[in-house]
C-alpha cells in the first residue's frame, strides 16, 4: 500500500475505518499513503486492501466532511495536521449502479411517487395517473382526469391490498382512487375515481396526504390550500345531496367532496405542499415563500422567504427539521427553521443550469437529498458537501419529477415521456 | 570686596564696591604707560597686561617674562580657568576682581575660580536684588535665598551686649554688619590697611607708587615731537559739501526718470526660431489675440533624400493624375542625390500666399476647454445590485412555432401565456414547464394576441388580416365556460349604424367556436380595457377610420367620436382613468376623453420620426414610447408635453416597450435581437422625478429576425421575449 508513496514527497499515515459489513471491512492498521490521493485513489487502495472480487466505489469522510479534493488540499483547507495518523472513514459511494429500462408514457410524465416500496406511481400530461410494479410493467391505469395530472401522491400506502391514491390536475380536481393490488393487472386495468374533490378554482398543482390519516391537502393556482377528506363515509354523508353523474362515465356515480378547510396566506400560486407530520403542513409558493401551516389551527407558524418562485419543497434530514426548496433558479437551498432569527439558508447547491423543478430527501439518511432539474439531470446531494454525488442525466429532456424509491433508488419522470429508474445506490 | 565696620552708614557700605570701578579704569590706564613697579601688582591680570601690551608693542614682553616667575603658582589657576574660556582671559574686570581677592587668602580664591565666570565673586545669599532694604526692615526675613526660601533676620544683639562683646573681643572693632546678607564680617588687616589708605585719598595698595619715574616708551628715531600735535581740523566736523551736490544731483536724476531701479531683463538677441509661439501670443499685448494656427512640419517624405517607402511607384503617381485637384497630395516625395541638386521649390510663393490667406479669411475663435473628469458627469445611477430582483438570465423556451413569433401576451394569473406567429398558429403555454397547452392553426399570419384581463374570464383576441378572433381558451372553471360560451354565441346581432357597419362586420367562427369580426383594413395592433368589455383596434390603413372600439357583451363596434390626425400606431385604454384614451400617432401621441365624447386633452411631442409601441406605467402619469430609430421617450404626463428622458440604447428599430404590473421595470426590445430591462420607479412625491436606471441587456435569440415582443410575467419580475427565431424565451430574476 505504500507503493504509491514513493514518488511523492509527502505521506500520511491513515486509518481506515467503517462501519459497513464484513466484506467491506479493512484491517484497522494504519497504512502510509502518499498526500496528493484524491477520492479516486483513496477508493483503489481500500478496493486493493478488500481484495474484492468486483470493484467497488467508496466515499470518503474525515471529520464528517466528504473528500472532495486531494487529501493534501482538504488537510490544508481545514486546518488538519497530517503529522498524527488520520482516521478516515469510508462508505460507499452514492452512485447509481444500475439503470433500468425506461418505461414509456404517452406524454410527459408530470408527477412520480415512491414511497411505497412495492409500486411507482405516475402522473402523466395525458390526464392518467399509473401504477407500476416494476419498470416496464404498468399494472394499473388510474383514468378520469381531464387535464394533465401534476401531481399524485399514495394517500395509505402501508395498507395490505387496497391501495388509496390521489390526485392532482390541472382541471382543477383531485380524485382518489382505489386500487386493489391483488388484482394481477395482467392487461392493465383501468381504475376509475370513486371521489372527485372539487373545489379550487384554478389548476391544482401539488398534493400531499397524511401519514397515518385519511385526509389530503393540495395546493393550487388559486393561491390556497385545501384540506380534504379521503373517507368514503364521511363525504358521502357531508355531500349526499351533491352527488353528481360523472363527467365521462355516465353510469358510474361518483362522489363529491368539498374542502374540509382552506389555508389561505400566500399570494401566488402553491406549487408544491408537504405533509411530514401529523399536525403540520409545508408549502412554497411562487411569492417566494415556504410557510409552516399548523393543521388544526389552520394557522401558519412559519414564513421562510427566498427570493424565488419556488417550485418544490420538502421536508426531512436531520430530525426531519432540515427545508429544502428549489423554484426559479439553479440553487437548491435548505433551511434550518430551528435556527432562531435568521432565514438564511444553511446550504446552497449550485450545479444545476435550470429551474429545479424537484427535490426529495432519502427516507432514511439525514444527509441525502436528490434534486431534479430542467436541465434534464437529477443531482444527488450530500449535506456534508458541496459537490453533487452524482448527476444521473439519462432523460433527454427537462426532468419534472424525481423521487426516491425502496431507499436505493431514483425514479424520475420528465418531458421525455419517460419514467426511469436509477437503482442500486447504497444509502447507508 | 562689600565690606565696611559696623556701625557705618548704609552709603558708607557700599562705597568701597563702587570705588572699585574707577580704580580699575585708572589701573588699566596706569599700566599702558607705566612702570615696572607695576608687574608685582598686576599678579593675576599678567594675561591682561600681556594682551594690552602686545596691541601697543612687544617691549613689555621681557618684563613680563621676569614677572611670571614670581607667580608662577597664580599663572597655572589663571590658565586653567583661561582654557575654558579665551575670552575671559582679556575681561579687565575678571583678572581685577581676582586680583583683589588673591591676598585676602585661599579661601575666598578658591571660590572666585570656582565661579570660573567672575561676574559675581561670592554668589550673595540673599537673592532679592537692588532694592532698597527698607522694605524689609518690618519683616522677619531679609529676603529670599537661591532655592527661593525666605532667609530669617538673626536675632539682634542688645546694646549691652554689643557693647560688652566690644570690651571683650579686642577685634571687635574690625567688625562689619552686612546688612544685605545680614551677616557680620570681620575685615583683614590688609583691608582695614586698604580703607584707611583709601580715606587718606592715598592709592589704596601700598605697593602703587604713584611718583614712579617716567619711562619714555616712544622711539624717537629722527621725529621731534613724539606723535602729531596738529588739532584735528574742521572739515572732520562738518557735512561735506560736494557730497551733498552729488547727492542733490542723484536726486534730481531720479525724479527725472533718468536712473531706473527695476531694470527689464535684457531679451537675449538669439531666439529659438522653430520654438513655441506662446511667447508671440505674450508680445502681442491685446487679450484678443490668437495665435495662428501651427503648419506642419516637415517630415521624412519633405527630405531631400527620403527612404524608399516615401517615393511614389510609378503607378502611383500616375494615380494621382486621376485625382480630383483637391485630392491630390501636395507633395510628391523626390530623391536628389546631393543637396545641391535641389531645384528651387516652385510652390514656395503659392504657399505661403495661402498660409496668408487662409490667416487672412479664416477667423480664428478661441476655444474654452475644460478639464473635466468624464467618471463625474456621469449621472448617479444607484448600484444594479440594490435594484433587484430584475430578469437577467434565460432558463425556459417554449419552443414550437414554425415562424417568428409576432406576439405574446400573458394571462393575469400568470401561468399561461398565449403567443402568435407568422406561421398561422397561436399557442397557449404553460409558463412553468414551457408545455404547449394549446394550438389554433389559421390561415393568414397572426398579427397581435392579447388575453382578457380579467382573471375570470380567459378570453384570448388574436388580430390578423382583416379580421380578428375572440378564442374562448376553455381554462376557466365550469361557470366561467358557461358565461364565456354564452357570449360567443352571436344570436342576436344588434343593429349597427351604418358607419360602423362598413367598418367592422361581427361573424359566428364556426372552426373554433368563437366569434370573427371582419374588419375594411388591415388590423395591426389590439388592446384590451382593464375592465375587460373594451376592446380596441388599430387599422393604419383606416385613417381617419383607422381606431375602432368593439364592445365584446353587446356585440357592437364603435367608431371613435375622434378625428384622426395621422396614421394610427397604437392605442391604449388608460388604466386607472376610465374614459381616457391615448392613441399614438407616428409622431405625436394625443390623449382624448370618450366621456366627453373624445375631447382631446393632451398631446405628447415626442420628437421621433416614427412611433413603434407604447406602453403606460400602471400609476398611470408615466409613458414609454418606443421608435423606429431606436430611442425610446420616458414622458411625465403631468410634467411636460415634452419628453423627460430619451434613452437611445437600440441601434434597430424598438419593435414593443413594456411595463411590469407590481415591480418598477420596464423593458424595450428591438430587431438588434435584445431586450433591454430597465429599473423605472416613479413616486409618488410629485416633487421627485422618475429614476430611470438601465439594468440588463437580455441576449439570447438569434441575430436573424430580432425580438418582436416583449411582455413582463405579471406576477413575477420576468419577461418573456418573442423573437423572429420562433422561440419565446423567459428570463428570470
Amino acid at each position: 500500500m505504500d507503493g504509491g508513496g514513493e514518488d511523492a514527497s509527502k505521506v500520511i499515515h491513515v486509518k481506515f475505518v467503517t462501519k459497513l459489513d464484513s466484506p467491506f471491512q479493512v484491517p484497522s492498521s494504519s497504512v502510509v499513503i502518499p498526500s496528493n490521493v484524491t477520492r479516486l485513489g483513496l477508493s483503489s487502495i481500500v478496493n486493493s486492501l478488500l481484495t474484492l472480487e468486483k470493484h467497488e466505489a467508496f466515499d470518503f469522510l474525515i471529520d464528517g466532511e466528504l473528500i472532495r479534493m486531494s487529501l493534501e488540499q482538504f488537510l490544508l483547507a481545514k486546518g488538519i495536521s497530517a503529522e498524527r495518523t488520520l482516521e478516515i472513514e469510508y462508505i460507499r459511494a452514492v452512485a447509481p449502479r444500475k439503470e433500468e429500462k425506461p418505461s414509456l408514457h404517452d406524454d410527459w410524465v408530470s408527477a412520480v411517487d415512491g414511497s411505497s416500496s412495492r409500486f411507482i406511481l405516475t402522473g402523466c400530461y395525458d390526464g392518467l395517473g399509473r401504477i407500476w410494479s416494476s419498470p416496464e410493467s404498468c399494472t394499473h391505469i388510474l383514468e378520469g382526469h381531464s387535464g394533465a395530472i401534476s401531481s399524485i401522491a399514495f394517500v395509505n400506502s402501508e395498507g395490505a391490498e387496497n391501495v388509496t391514491v390521489a390526485t392532482a390536475a390541472k382541471d382543477r380536481t383531485l380524485r382518489l382512487f382505489k386500487v386493489d393490488t391483488a388484482e394481477s393487472g395482467d392487461p392493465t386495468t383501468r381504475v376509475g375515481a370513486y371521489k372527485i374533490l372539487r373545489g379550487h378554482k384554478a389548476s391544482v398543482a401539488s398534493v400531499a396526504a397524511q401519514k397515518y390519516g385519511s385526509k389530503i391537502c393540495s395546493g393550487s393556482w388559486d393561491c390556497t390550500i385545501n384540506l380534504w377528506d379521503t373517507d368514503e363515509a364521511t363525504s358521502e354523508l357531508s355531500v349526499a345531496g351533491k352527488r353528481r353523474k360523472g363527467n365521462n362515465q355516465a353510469e358510474e356515480t361518483q362522489l363529491e367532496g368539498e374542502a374540509e378547510s382552506t389555508f389561505v396566506g400566500h399570494t401566488q400560486c402553491v406549487s408544491s405542499v408537504v405533509w411530514p407530520e401529523h399536525d403540520v403542513i409545508y408549502s412554497c409558493s411562487w411569492d417566494h415563500s415556504v410557510r409552516r401551516w399548523d393543521v388544526p389551527t389552520g394557522k401558519e407558524s412559519l414564513n421562510l422567504f427566498c427570493g424565488k418562485a419556488l417550485n418544490t419543497v420538502d421536508v426531512g434530514g436531520e430530525g426531519s427539521a432540515l427545508v429544502a426548496a428549489g423554484g426559479s433558479d439553479p440553487i437548491l437551498r435548505v433551511w434550518d427553521p430551528r435556527k432562531p432569527g435568521t432565514s438564511a439558508p444553511v446550504f446552497q447547491f449550485a450545479s444545476h443550469a435550470s429551474w429545479i423543478s424537484a427535490c426529495k430527501w432519502h427516507k432514511s439518511s439525514w444527509f441525502h437529498l436528490l434534486s431534479a432539474s430542467y436541465d434534464g439531470k437529477i443531482m444527488l446531494w450530500d449535506l456534508r458537501t458541496a459537490w453533487p454525488l452524482s448527476v444521473i442525466d439519462t432523460h433527454k429532456d427537462k426532468v419534472l419529477c424525481a423521487d426516491w424509491w425502496k431507499g436505493d433508488s431514483v425514479v424520475s419522470g420528465g418531458a421525455d415521456s419517460n419514467l426511469r429508474i436509477s437503482s442500486g445506490i447504497s444509502i447507508s | 570686596m562689600t565690606k565696611k565696620s559696623q556701625g557705618a552708614n548704609e552709603d558708607q557700605v557700599k562705597e568701597p564696591k563702587r570705588k572699585i570701578v574707577p580704580l580699575k579704569s585708572q589701573k588699566e590706564a596706569k599700566e599702558v604707560k607705566s612702570s615696572k613697579k607695576e608687574e608685582d601688582l598686576l599678579l593675576d591680570s599678567g594675561t591682561d597686561s600681556d594682551y594690552d601690551g602686545c596691541s601697543l608693542s612687544g617691549s613689555l614682553n621681557s618684563d613680563d617674562f621676569d614677572s611670571e616667575d614670581d607667580f608662577d603658582s597664580h599663572r597655572e589657576t589663571q590658565d586653567d580657568s583661561g582654557h575654558e574660556g579665551s575670552d575671559e582671559v582679556i575681561d579687565s574686570e575678571n583678572g581685577e576682581e581676582e586680583d583683589g581677592s588673591d591676598d585676602e587668602g585661599s579661601e575666598q580664591r578658591e571660590v572666585a575660580e570656582e565661579s570660573d565666570s567672575s561676574e559675581d565673586e561670592v554668589a550673595p545669599r540673599n537673592t532679592v536684588g537692588d532694592v532698597p532694604l527698607e522694605w524689609y526692615k518690618d519683616e522677619k526675613h531679609i529676603g529670599y535665598d537661591i532655592t527661593g526660601k525666605k532667609i530669617t533676620k538673626k536675632e539682634k544683639q542688645d546694646k549691652l551686649d554689643s557693647f560688652l562683646a566690644t570690651m571683650d573681643d579686642s577685634k571687635n572693632w574690625r567688625k562689619v554688619y552686612d546688612e544685605y546678607n545680614d551677616e557680620e564680617v570681620e575685615l583683614t588687616k590688609e583691608e582695614s590697611k586698604l580703607i584707611r589708605r583709601m580715606l587718606k585719598g592715598e592709592a589704596p595698595h601700598a605697593d602703587f607708587d604713584p611718583y614712579a619715574p617716567y619711562v619714555d616708551w616712544f622711539k624717537w628715531d629722527d621725529a621731534i615731537h613724539p606723535l602729531s600735535s596738529a588739532p584735528e581740523p574742521k572739515r572732520r566736523f562738518i557735512p561735506s559739501k560736494w557730497e551733498a551736490k552729488k547727492v542733490v544731483k542723484l536726486v534730481r536724476a531720479i525724479r527725472k526718470g533718468l536712473i531706473k531701479f527695476d531694470k527689464p531683463e535684457e531679451e537675449p538677441n538669439v531666439y529659438l526660431l522653430w520654438g513655441d509661439d506662446s511667447a508671440s501670443d505674450q508680445k502681442s499685448k491685446h487679450l484678443t489675440y490668437i495665435p495662428p494656427p501651427k503648419l506642419k512640419l516637415p517630415g521624412h517624405e519633405e527630405s531631400y533624400n527620403p527612404s524608399l517607402e516615401y517615393i511614389p511607384s510609378e503607378e502611383e503617381k500616375a494615380s494621382y493624375e486621376l485625382m480630383y485637384e483637391e485630392d491630390r497630395p501636395k507633395f510628391i516625395p523626390k530623391r536628389f542625390t546631393s543637396l545641391r541638386s535641389i531645384p528651387a521649390y516652385e510652390n514656395a510663393l503659392k504657399e505661403s500666399f495661402d498660409r496668408c490667406l487662409d490667416l487672412y479669411l479664416c477667423p480664428r475663435v478661441r476655444k474654452k476647454r475644460i478639464n473635466i473628469d468624464p467618471e463625474s458627469l456621469k449621472p448617479k445611477l444607484p448600484s444594479r445590485k440594490d435594484l433587484r430582483p430584475y430578469p437577467n438570465s434565460c432558463y425556459l423556451e417554449y419552443k414550437g412555432h414554425t415562424g417568428p413569433v409576432t406576439s405574446i401576451s400573458t394571462e393575469c394569473s400568470g401561468q399561461w401565456i398565449a403567443s402568435g406567429s407568422t406561421d398561422g398558429s397561436v399557442r397557449i403555454w404553460e409558463v412553468e414547464t414551457g408545455r404547449c397547452l394549446k394550438v389554433w392553426q389559421f390561415d393568414e399570419a397572426v398579427k397581435c394576441v392579447a388575453w382578457n384581463p380579467l382573471p375570470d374570464f380567459p378570453i384570448l383576441a388574436v388580430a390578423m388580416g382583416v379580421d380578428l378572433f375572440f378564442l374562448n381558451t376553455e381554462l376557466g372553471t365550469d361557470e366561467e365556460q358557461q358565461r364565456i360560451e354564452e357570449l360567443l354565441r352571436l344570436d342576436n346581432l344588434p343593429e349597427l349604424d351604418e358607419a360602423a357597419a362598413a367598418i367592422a362586420k361581427w361573424l359566428p367562427d364556426e372552426k373554433y367556436r368563437g366569434i370573427k369580426i371582419r374588419h375594411f383594413k388591415n388590423l395591426s395592433y389590439i388592446d384590451w380595457h382593464p375592465r375587460g368589455d373594451y376592446l380596441s383596434a388599430v387599422m393604419p390603413g383606416g385613417e381617419t377610420r383607422g381606431v375602432v372600439i368593439h364592445q365584446l357583451s353587446a356585440h357592437s363596434t364603435k367608431r371613435l367620436p375622434i378625428k384622426m390626425r395621422g396614421l394610427p400606431v397604437c392605442t391604449l385604454f388608460h388604466p386607472n382613468h376610465r374614459g381616457l384614451f391615448i392613441i399614438a400617432t407616428k409622431k405625436y401621441v394625443r390623449v382624448y376623453n370618450l366621456h366627453k365624447n373624445g375631447e382631446p386633452i393632451k398631446k405628447l411631442e415626442t420628437g421621433l420620426r416614427e412611433i413603434s409601441s407604447m406602453a403606460i406605467h400602471p400609476g398611470g402619469d408615466n409613458l414609454v414610447v418606443g421608435s423606429k430609430e431606436g430611442k425610446m421617450c420616458w414622458f411625465d404626463m403631468d410634467l411636460s408635453s415634452k419628453p423627460y428622458k430619451i434613452l437611445k440604447n437600440h441601434p434597430k428599430d424598438i419593435t414593443n416597450v413594456g411595463f411590469h404590473r407590481s415591480y418598477p421595470l420596464f423593458a424595450s426590445c428591438s430587431e438588434d435581437s435584445t431586450a433591454y430591462v430597465f429599473h423605472g420607479k416613479v413616486y409618488s412625491d410629485l416633487n421627485e422625478n422618475p429614476l430611470i436606471v438601465p439594468l440588463e441587456i437580455l441576449r439570447g435569440h438569434s441575430s436573424k429576425g430580432g425580438v418582436l415582443d416583449c411582455k413582463f410575467h405579471p406576477r413575477q419580475p420576468w419577461l418573456f421575449t418573442a423573437g423572429g427565431d420562433s422561440v419565446i424565451k423567459l428570463y428570470c430574476h
